[in-house]
């Protein structure tokens, strides 16, 4: 299967993406590859301070921004759920969110590190 | 289409950067920054950026740090800044608004709208700015006009005091010496350069009122009578009444230094002095600077009655309270600037 294809399987909205680089695949496949490195850079496990975590409120806004822009949807619903309840004070219902949506972040990831291999 | 123009790309996650830079890289010249600090070092060192788009959150400085120090040097008045962020924080957005944002885009955002909102208030501020530039010519030669309409009439007024006009750019130049060496040496007498502009420009009509006095007077080669001085004196108060009647050849400002110097370049620091005995700070920081300019000039130049001094000797006159007692402070400052005065080189610069 086509990469982007495989993409838009795990929920990516690659069109809408790829619309905002003014269909330029090549770059749109470049900032892909950029963004494991990111989540990989600005990392939120599950198992973070829940007395202390303006850091970590900081890592999942950046990955909220960047996954929006590159519309991978499923990442950028959940980290706009997860900033929005450390915010309220509530990282024990952010860790929930994050527990679920980890999985399918690291599909994505698989994904586009399958590609960059190529 | 826009390449002239450069909008500066502030984001400190490089993809978003990237995709910002790849929406608007046909049009314009793009130029990146990872942070605050690196923004303001861009528009330092270069004054052709046309829109900032700017985060909000971000480390080393963040983009409401940016607004703030914009508003400080003034940038934000003429350069457009755009919130693009993922924060929904109502007050953060608030804030980003008070502080001069001219938008808020919320990431993700939508390529097509985003290109026409920004190209649209960028148009705007060059116009704007054009239009800002040419008002500010239109007023630098209305004031360069009013100017010489003040030294042609100042300069009319000398002939009949047997001077040539000279006196007038004599006084100017002094006055721009030490009421800028003035401003600088003390905080409670500090103006910005605009109005020591305005003081220069208002101290050429220091001596109108002596239209008002009689030749005999005015020219009398020897010392002058009791009586005779004290008409002579009234060329101050003289002076305002007469400026009264023509404030619409200069602007406000002008008038109002204009009027004050002329009714108050007599006045003494110890009370001394004439039309109304004012001492010390009571006089205005212009009104004494003139004072001291025109003492200076009358010394060493030749008068009707007197040869002129030389500067060595008119600046030891005036220490030694020869010509009345000044504000300590302003003298300071005329001993700061003798090095300059003596040079005369200041004269042709008026």
């Amino acid at each position: 299967m086509d990469f982007l294809e495989e993409l838009k399987e795990l929920g990516v909205n690659t069109e809408e993406g790829l619309a905002r680089l003014n269909k330029n695949e090549a770059l749109y496949k470049k900032l892909l590859g950029t963004f494991t490195g990111l989540i990989e850079n600005y990392y939120v496990g599950p198992d973070f301070d829940e007395m202390d975590y303006e850091e970590i409120t900081e890592k999942a806004h950046a990955i909220k921004g960047a996954a929006g822009n590159l519309s991978i949807t499923p990442v950028y619903s959940a980290y706009t759920r997860i900033v929005e309840l450390l915010r309220a004070g509530k990282p024990q219902e952010a860790k929930e969110v994050l527990k679920k949506i980890l999985p399918i972040q690291q599909g994505i990831v698989r994904c586009i590190d399958k590609y960059k291999a190529q | 289409m826009e390449k002239g123009k450069t909008i500066l790309i502030v984001d400190d996650v490089d993809i978003n950067r990237t995709i910002l830079a790849e929406v608007f890289k046909n049009d314009y010249n793009i130029i990146e920054a990872g942070n605050g600090k690196q923004a303001l070092k861009v528009m330092d060192e270069n004054d052709k950026i046309s829109a900032v788009l700017l985060d909000l959150l971000m480390p080393e400085m963040n983009g409401l740090d940016v607004l703030r120090e914009m508003n400080k040097n003034g940038k934000i008045k003429s350069i457009p800044v755009f919130l693009i962020t993922a924060a929904n924080s109502e007050r953060l957005l608030l804030d980003g608004y008070h502080l001069g944002a001219v938008d808020v885009i919320m990431k993700p955002f939508l390529t097509h709208f985003l290109r026409h909102r920004i190209s649209n208030v960028i148009e705007l501020y060059a116009h704007r700015n054009q239009l800002e530039s040419i008002v500010e010519e239109q007023v630098q030669k209305l004031n360069e006009v009013n100017r010489s309409m003040v030294e042609t009439l100042a300069t009319l007024i000398e002939f009949r005091d047997c001077e040539s006009g000279e006196h007038v750019r004599r006084i100017c130049g002094l006055t721009r010496i030490l009421m800028t060496k003035v401003s600088e040496m003390y905080p409670e007498y500090r103006l910005p350069k605009k109005e020591i502009d305005k003081i220069v420009t208002s101290s050429i009509l220091h001596d109108v009122g002596k239209i008002s006095i009689p030749d005999g007077i005015l020219n009398k080669p020897g010392r002058l009578t009791k009586e005779e001085f004290e008409i002579m004196k009234l060329h101050t108060v003289k002076g305002c009444e007469i400026l009264e009647q023509i404030p619409h050849i200069m602007d406000q400002g002008i008038y109002n230094y204009s009027s004050d110097i002329c009714r108050h370049h007599h006045e003494r620091w110890d009370g001394s002095g004439y039309p109304d005995a004012l001492a010390g700070d009571d006089i205005s920081i212009w009104a004494q600077v003139v004072s001291v300019a025109d003492v200076y000039d009358a010394l060493t130049s030749e008068r009707v009655y007197k040869p002129p001094y030389d500067h060595d000797a008119a600046v030891n006159m005036i220490y030694n309270g020869e010509c009345g007692v000044f504000n300590p402070k302003v003298l300071n400052a005329f001993e700061a600037s003798l090095l300059t005065i003596a040079g005369k080189d200041w004269i042709s610069e008026e």
